[in-house]
């Protein structure tokens, strides 16, 4: 008699918390949706963006419907995912989009000019003394586009959209 | 009176809508879910074109490709991949990868027109992709070695048409090793 009460307990509090877990597994799957097609904020760190992005670190909003559409062009700073190590993902600007003729100084002295592959786009950081790019790597597949970031959040005197 | 008649209505419209909107998340998230196990576990595609005769048919085989091998890394050499193409970013192919960063891999440059080999060392963070019919295949002889993260699933199981039913065979034509 007992054991059938403490059944109908047990069966009462396992219920509740599925109800609970799956109210929190929606609100994750809600938030990973958003992350992946829609906007995500991302931190960028490292020298290859100044003075556009700090070496510390700025939270950026990324969005991530335009490289779905082919909206990402020329000027654009894009998160892009590396053609040399595939786990990190690089903020650099499209300086060259396909077709385009992209000339760049490999040393201070010797520029190298080439015409971007159909499909490709190319890749440089804003400070092209510390950042490793296109000019190393050679012109990136558009696939690997992963958004385009449009504003910056955080620090907050940096707060607006990126200048060209 | 007509207001009598106008709650009633009120009152059938209200449940009309909550059950159309209980059945529309019913349906919405089913879709999530199709679409989660889609993009992340498994997902079935139709693959058509002469590039990878005879494993694939000309006219269009369905195949299951699953997407956990690739985001931990396991793919080896000899596996039917299904990637995005690096030259027209919308269209998505199905070749054999052959070689990943580091390996040599030696292929027949043009096959039609001459018997002429040549050797190439896959750079880091990519891999070389070929399709089976090297004859009427466009792949990394003509663009070269592709990003890894161009990678988005691994076929194996073909599934139409029924009488070739069942799990891919390594190919025994293409030995990576030679």
């Amino acid at each position: 008699m007992r054991l059938l009460s403490y059944m109908g307990q047990w069966k009462s509090a396992a219920k509740e918390v599925l109800d609970r877990t799956a109210i929190v597994a929606k609100f994750l799957c809600l938030l990973h949706v958003t992350n992946n097609y829609l906007c995500s904020p991302t931190l960028v760190y490292g020298p290859s963006m100044l003075p556009t992005l700090n070496l510390t670190g700025d939270v950026v909003l990324a969005e991530h419907v335009s490289h779905r559409i082919g909206k990402v062009g020329t000027g654009d700073v894009v998160l892009v995912r590396s053609p040399v190590d595939p786990r990190r993902i690089l903020t650099k600007r499209v300086v060259g989009m396909e077709g385009d003729t992209v000339s760049f100084y490999v040393d201070p002295m010797y520029s190298q000019t080439t015409v971007v592959p159909k499909g490709h786009v190319w890749i440089q950081g804003d400070n092209t003394y510390a950042s490793s790019d296109s000019r190393h790597f050679g012109s990136v597949p558009y696939g690997l586009i992963q958004g385009k970031v449009f504003f910056r959040v955080w620090p907050p005197d940096g707060f607006g959209t990126l200048e060209q | 009176m007509v207001g009598l008649i106008g709650r009633l209505w009120n009152l059938q419209y209200k449940s009309i809508v909550k059950e159309a909107s209980g059945k529309t998340l019913a349906v919405a998230k089913f879709f999530c879910v199709l679409h989660i196990t889609n993009t992340y576990l498994c997902t079935f595609a139709l693959a058509y074109g002469p590039s990878m005769i005879p494993t694939f048919n000309l006219t269009g085989d369905m195949f299951l490709a699953e997407r956990l091998s690739i985001k931990f890394g396991k793919v080896g050499p000899g596996d039917i991949v299904l990637l995005r193409s690096p030259e027209s970013p919308r269209k998505v192919m199905v070749k054999r990868l052959l070689g990943l960063e580091s390996h040599s891999v030696t292929y027949v440059v043009d096959p039609m027109n001459s018997d002429r080999c040549d050797t190439i060392v896959v750079p880091k963070g990519h891999v070389w992709v070929e399709g089976d019919n090297i004859y009427n295949s466009r792949d990394s002889r003509q663009f070269g070695p592709v990003p890894y993260s161009l990678l988005e699933g691994k076929v194996f199981c073909k599934i139409w048409p029924p009488k070739e039913f069942g799990s891919l065979m390594k190919s025994g034509m293409k030995d990576p090793d030679l």
